[in-house]
């Protein structure tokens, strides 16, 4: 699971438990200015994710790690569906972050309110 | 025809027009991001680069409806000749989503809201200017046209207002 929290102009994401190991990441630090939005999305799980390199992909179990698709980059880290958010980014590593987090609703208002 | 900006595999516009429609129709938290990709004609990664988010493809589709809807209402107002007239235009106007956002999404979204709210005071002047009724009024007759077309016309509400008014305008 990933814990979502703003600090000063940044986004920052933090990945919780055992789930650190398989996405090779612990946290991420994205400037809100390269933010542009978030979204509940518990559909996106069932799209292709292209190819992953690095991380662990074991289907229906866990999707966690760097995903190579279209000629982008995109971070996973989802166990749970239901509670999968997509953050779009900007000119950063990273096209956009699917993140599962504890409460969808409340991240996607907490990002689209330091947005504003 | 000229490319302008980075090429896309979908149609932009047709996309928005279409978001209009799911969203006036279903509001906004009833539209999913399945709803939108199987209804737009969209990729799911195209969605999120082009709009970056549902909020933000919900702002432009709003935006888009104020300008295909609502501005052809400003329009029509500006002919009216009696306040009949005008309950009639907006009553019968497609309003959906501007009516949805406002219950909605206004409460929780500044921007929303003062789309909303700029769109209705839009419809208020159209009303003052075409009348030559002063602006409280005007609002006045948008507020119980808007409350016409959400509840249907009960008992001719139209016809009992305006038949009042007569002397007024």
């Amino acid at each position: 699971m990933a814990l979502v929290r703003i600090e000063g102009d940044d986004l920052v994401v933090v990945i919780e438990g055992l789930n650190r190991l398989w996405a090779f990441k612990s946290s991420l630090t994205i400037p809100l200015a390269n933010v542009r939005g978030a979204t509940a999305d518990p559909g996106i799980t069932a799209e292709p994710k292209g190819i992953r390199a690095p991380g662990a992909h074991v289907p229906g179990v866990i999707t966690a790690g760097t995903f190579h698709q279209d000629g982008e980059k995109v971070f996973w880290e989802v166990k749970d569906p239901s509670k999968a958010v997509v953050v779009e980014l900007a000119d950063e590593k990273y096209a956009r972050l699917v993140l599962q987090v504890d409460d969808p609703r409340a991240t996607v208002a907490l990002v689209e309110k330091a947005l504003a | 025809m000229v490319a302008v900006g980075r090429p896309r595999a979908f149609d932009e516009d047709e996309a928005v027009r279409a978001a209009v429609g799911l969203f006036g129709g279903r509001a906004y938290d009833g539209v999913s991001v399945d709803d939108l990709v199987n209804h737009l004609g969209v990729h799911r990664n195209s969605l999120y680069k082009t709009f970056g988010s549902k909020r933000g493809l919900y702002l432009i589709a709003l935006r888009r409806h104020l300008a295909d809807d609502v501005r052809p209402l400003l329009d029509a107002l500006a002919g009216a000749s009696d306040a009949a007239a005008a309950l009639r235009l907006v009553t019968s106007a497609d309003l959906g989503l501007l009516l949805l956002a406002a219950i909605e999404r206004a409460p929780v979204d500044e921007e929303v809201a003062s789309e909303v709210k700029a769109a209705l005071a839009a419809v208020d002047r159209a009303i003052a200017d075409a009348l030559g009724v002063p602006a409280d009024l005007a609002a006045a007759l948008t507020s119980a046209a808007l409350g016409i077309l959400l509840r249907g016309n009960p008992d001719n509400a139209a016809t009992a207002l305006t038949r009042h008014l007569a002397p007024l305008t």
